[in-house]
């Protein structure tokens, strides 16, 4: 079977039906390009940016990529799943609140239907919307290839810009996330040039507890403003033990925009990003004096 | 023609579009659907640079390009000219190069990829000169050295002496106003295919708005008569201006190529080349000086108009037309200068886009006239309302507003639908309440409907009626226009005015897309005049096919008795009998054949205007309007979020309410898209955002609550009197959002999209905050 990608050069597609046997066609020496919901795949040959891969080896079919379990503190998500799934699934509503609210918001119901976890990953890009969550959900990537499975904590699979670590011969298989713990509270925001169908210009999570007034944890991170999506452990290192006052806001806002080198490009100047990452965190930490109903803006869309 | 006494069954009924269904479920046939035998493709060998001297193209000898035709200006049988305004555009550029990606030859080959192949092995030696790329640039070198740039048009209008005014004011208001580059994005990119006929002439089917441009446009450059070239519209997703006269271009592309090669050729750009290589409106700069009393009196209007051209001239003057009329349209004034000018710079040249100037001048003239109400302390409506034009009136070129207009009717209501003085009560003026800034903003503006001056007169256009057998094999009336459909409804309301000139139902009558071989020049689809001029053009041929009806009936049927057709029927009272105009018609066109008549538009006598001077009646009619905004921003992002738009419109009377109300939301939204969102900004001579991806235009969930309504002051002199509704939903949400932005943060932004990033580096109180 063939497939075209761009309306003047046809691919081969390669239909694995099991994860055995989508690893051994990838043990070949040249190894075929994995495709999952196409939506970044397909953009990106469209235009120009990448050759339309001779050999591709299509993801959807293969069951094992598919399922979303839970386990004690964790859900593990198939890397399959796609945006769409995550944000219907029961046990992620409760586990990881801000997975949803952020998978919500990629692209439209078009692309949330058909683009996967495991593309966003393997894209790379530091204005996807989903590595910022899996940072603060202490998610762990699980890689496959022919020799065996890889388990390899997000902070670390993300190594540079559009660089990951995954080799050629190897599939994301899933991500294991840590769900929200009893009494914490997450919360997310995106900012992007429309309200749907945007890539953000900054977008960040956080998840923490409060008690008694003090903060007991904080975990926050950013996405677009840096070479992959952050933590900001700065921020995070001068919060824990602090009274929630407005001091104690100010000065983590003063922070986060201090511990940022964003960059100007076409959707954003690095001066107002530089600005709004510490209005985020802000924005995060205000969110814990306004009661229990989740972040802020996140109207995701067709909800 | 007195239109009060008409009474109508179909106008003004919201009659669904009739082109709807087969474009809602994908059988409506674009160009690239359309399946043509033994079609090759053409591509352009395009300029790397922007500014340079041609010396050589160098052909890849490893290369076989006898299985390609490619077409140098040696080729054209023609002139290597592009027959528009200035004539100094070449078809294919052969010394000097004037904008990245101008064209240097062309080439076609079976397949797109092959076509693509050989113009990668053809490499142009380019000796490059200085580009000059921004308005920005431009503005200074206006400021200081006019004669370092290249002046493609000028205009003034003059009225009474603006010194004298601004010597009378009790206070001069100054302020300059900016405005970028707009991309149409239509649905389709532009495509068309070219195929040789056998008498050596070609044929051309496309996505279009005009075919009367391309086929007379083509003459000089293919060195073919006008009947040798035949232009039919393809189904078209929608065009805002972008498919007027740019289609020309790749009209001539196809043209050429199917001329040497013998084959059909096709060109369907992908978004990336249509942004890139197609126009876009014209950038903006402007600076007003109003001279005030202190009672609200404007004493002078003084206005620099400034329009970036791009390369070509194409049709920016009449671009600088519009805009500069449009400067000062709506304000009652002794004392007015306006100095057009537009500049030529190397990017793709600018061309039409719904407004044609227009929303660029009123971008510019209700802000500033805001801030003159602010600097007088005014009100913002109480200001207007002093000044606005009424009846008797004279505009800048001295056209007096005549009795059956009432400019300020639209304002009164919008004030009262938007509940205005009550919520602007709610304005923070700077101070967020609850983490949000809240403003809200006016504009009031007018648009002329029609072509400029007296451009109607010398369009002549015309429309014919064919009394004819229909594709259901009834006999009926197809409506033969140039007018096309490009998703505003020109193939609903023109069957819904003929069935009510004629009197039959609306199923007798068939409006088929344009094919210059059957239809007369009914003029161009743009400036708003389609449902104004052609359709008082197609009612008037409606009358007469009635009445050719009525006199073959009283002949063959009413022993020549008189006879009237109402309702689908002729009735004879002198014989009290009655036939159907199904029977009728049968009976005609089995005895006679098809049946034309043809009638021609024509303004009163009473139009007067000087071309040269700018003086006189600058549009046949205006349409009227006021918006008002509500704006929130959020305090923690500068998000910008326009809330609610209130907005009411005098296009004269209905056709189609629910066709009506489509325009103007989709033109608010486009409008919307103008203050906000789009943003085009130019790298290495090309356009950055050229893809869908980052140009980014307003998606449903940006809108904001609409309440549009209608007030039909109708036009009295072309029945059944219709004014534009086309281009005026784009002229004034701009200024109305930058009003309301003023009114919630205290800061003028006088330069257009406004962003959170612009109104950051505008607002110093947020700046300090990161500097801590
Ligand atoms: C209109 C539009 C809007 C969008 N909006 C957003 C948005 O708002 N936010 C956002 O974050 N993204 C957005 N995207 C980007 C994209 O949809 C997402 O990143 C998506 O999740 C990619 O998943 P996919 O399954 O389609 O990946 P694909 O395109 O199939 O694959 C992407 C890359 O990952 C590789 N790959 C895929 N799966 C695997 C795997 N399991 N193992 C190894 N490699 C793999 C592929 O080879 C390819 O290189 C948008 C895209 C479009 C077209």
């Amino acid at each position: 079977m063939s497939v075209s990608l761009r309306c003047v050069e046809a691919s081969d597609l390669l239909l694995p039906g099991s994860l055995p046997e989508a690893l051994a066609m990838m043990a070949e020496p040249e190894p075929p390009t994995p495709l999952a919901g196409g939506t970044d795949l397909m953009v990106q040959c469209e235009a120009g940016a990448r050759k339309p891969p001779a050999r591709l080896l299509s993801l959807k079919q293969l069951p094992e990529l598919k399922g979303i379990d839970e386990a004690d503190d964790t859900i593990r998500i198939g890397a399959g799943a796609t945006h769409w799934q995550i944000r219907n699934h029961a046990d992620v509503k409760v586990g990881l609140p801000g997975l949803v609210e952020a998978v919500s918001m990629v692209g439209g119901r078009q692309i949330q239907t058909m683009g996967t976890i495991g593309g966003s990953l393997a894209n790379g890009s530091p204005a996807g919307d989903i590595a910022p969550y899996l940072l603060i959900a202490d998610a762990v990537v699980e890689v496959a290839s022919i020799e065996g499975t890889r388990q390899i904590p997000i902070r670390n699979f993300l190594i540079d810009y559009r660089k990951i670590d995954l080799k050629p011969n190897e599939l994301i298989v899933a991500v294991t996330c840590k769900v929200l713990p009893e009494g914490a509270k997450e919360g997310w925001r995106k900012l992007g040039p429309r309200a749907a169908q945007a890539i953000s210009k900054i977008m960040g999570n956080y998840r923490g507890k409060i008690v008694d007034g003090v903060i007991e944890s904080f975990a926050v991170s950013l996405g677009s403003v840096a070479p992959t999506a952050i933590r900001l452990p700065e921020v995070e290192a001068f919060l824990v033990g602090k009274p929630l006052s407005e001091e104690t806001i100010a000065e983590a806002e003063r922070l986060a925009s201090a511990s940022v080198k964003p960059i100007s490009d076409i959707r954003s100047t690095a001066e107002y990003r530089k600005w709004v990452a510490g209005r985020l965190v802000r924005g995060f930490l205000t969110s814990f004096t306004k009661g229990n109903e989740g972040s802020e803006g996140s109207e995701g869309c067709e909800s | 023609m007195q239109t009060k006494e008409i009474t109508f069954k179909h106008v003004g009924q919201g009659i669904p579009r009739r082109d709807g269904d087969e474009k809602v479920r994908g059988l409506a046939r674009y160009v690239d659907d359309l399946n043509i035998p033994d079609c090759w493709y053409g591509v352009a060998v395009r300029s790397p640079v922007a500014h340079g001297r041609l010396k050589t193209l160098r052909y890849d000898p490893a290369f076989d390009f006898d299985q390609v035709c490619v077409v140098t200006p040696e080729d054209i049988p023609g002139k290597n000219i592009v027959d528009m305004m200035g004539q100094d555009m070449p078809f294919l550029a052969h010394d000097l190069i004037r904008y990245r990606g101008e064209p240097l030859a062309l080439v076609a080959a079976p397949t797109r990829q092959l076509a693509e192949q050989a113009a990668a092995h053809i490499q142009p030696d380019i000796d490059p000169l200085e580009p000059l790329y921004t308005l920005e640039e431009v503005i200074a070198l206006h400021k200081t050295d006019r004669s370092k740039l290249d002046e493609l048009s000028a205009q003034t209008i003059i009225k009474g002496s603006v010194d004298e005014g601004l010597a009378a004011a009790d206070k001069v208001i100054e302020g300059e106003y900016w405005a970028g580059h707009q991309e149409q994005l239509y649905i389709e990119p532009q495509g068309m295919v070219a195929i040789p006929e056998k008498d050596g002439g070609v044929f051309l089917q496309g996505s279009l708005q005009c075919p009367y441009y391309i086929a007379p446009e083509l003459i000089v450059t293919l060195g073919l008569p006008l009947e040798k070239i035949r232009v039919k519209q393809a189904a078209v997703g929608g065009a805002f201006g972008g498919k007027e006269e740019f289609p020309t271009l790749v009209a001539g592309y196809c043209a050429l190529l199917a001329m040497k090669s013998g084959k059909p050729v096709k060109m369907v750009y992908d978004r990336c080349q249509d942004i890139r290589y197609s126009t876009k409106r014209h950038p903006a700069w402007m600076k007003y000086r109003v001279g005030l009393k202190n009672d609200g009196t404007i004493t002078a209007i003084h206005v620099d108009f400034v329009l970036d051209g791009g390369a070509y001239t194409t049709l920016s003057p009449v671009v600088l037309y519009r805009g500069i009329l449009h400067t000062t349209l709506g304000y009652n004034c002794e004392h007015v200068f306006v100095d057009g000018r537009v500049y030529r710079t190397h990017t793709f040249p600018d061309g039409a886009f719904r407004g044609f100037g227009a929303p660029q001048a009123i971008w510019g003239l209700e802000s500033h006239m805001q801030e003159c109400a602010d600097a007088l302390g005014m009100d913002a409506e109480v200001f207007r309302l002093k000044n606005y034009l009424r009846a008797g009136d004279k505009t800048g070129t001295g056209q007096v507003i005549s009795a059956e207009m009432d400019p300020p009717a639209v304002m009164l209501e919008t004030l009262k639908r938007s509940d205005f003085v009550n919520r602007r009560t709610l304005n923070t003026y700077g101070v967020p309440r609850d983490g949000k800034f809240f403003g809200v903003g006016v504009a009031f503006f007018g648009h002329g409907s029609g072509f400029t001056g007296d451009g109607e007169m010398r369009l002549q256009s015309k429309a014919a009626l064919d009394l004819d057998w229909l594709p259901n094999g009834k006999p009926g009336v197809n409506i033969r226009i140039s007018s096309t459909e490009m998703g505003q409804g020109t193939l609903t309301i023109m069957p819904q005015i003929a069935a009510d000139g004629l009197k039959i139902p609306m199923a007798c009558v068939d409006c088929p897309l344009p094919d210059t071989k059957y239809v007369p020049d009914s003029g161009p689809t743009v400036a708003s005049r389609t449902a104004m001029v052609v359709g008082s053009t197609v009612y008037g041929a409606a009358e007469k096919m009635k009445a050719l009806l009525e006199q073959y009936a009283s002949d063959a049927f009413f022993g020549g008795h008189p006879c009237h057709l109402e309702d689908g029927v002729l009735t004879c009272s002198a014989v009290s009998q009655s036939q159907t105009f199904e029977d009728v018609a049968r009976r005609l066109l089995e005895e006679k054949g098809m049946q034309r008549v043809v009638h021609q538009f024509k303004l009163p006598d009473t139009v007067v205007w000087d071309q040269k001077t700018f003086k006189g009646d600058s549009y046949p009619s205006y349409s009227w309007s006021a918006n008002i905004v509500e704006v929130e921003i959020d305090a923690l992002t500068l998000e910008i979020k326009l809330k609610k738009a209130t907005s009411v419109w005098d296009i004269g009377r209905l056709m189609n309410p629910v066709l009506a109300k489509g325009q103007i939301e989709g033109g608010l939204t486009q409008a919307l898209g103008y203050a906000l969102m789009e943003k085009m900004g130019i790298r290495d001579g090309l356009f950055d955002a050229d893809r869908m991806q980052t140009y980014v235009v307003p998606t449903s969930l940006d809108t904001p609550e609409f309440d549009i309504h209608f007030m039909e002051y109708p036009y009295p002199h072309a029945a059944p009197g219709a004014k534009g509704v086309g281009e005026i939903p784009m002229d004034g949400l701009a200024p109305a959002i930058a009003n309301a932005i003023k009114a919630a943060t205290g800061i003028r932004m006088n330069r257009i999209p406004i962003t959170p990033e612009s109104l950051w580096e505008a607002m110093p109180s947020t700046r300090k905050e990161i500097a801590s």
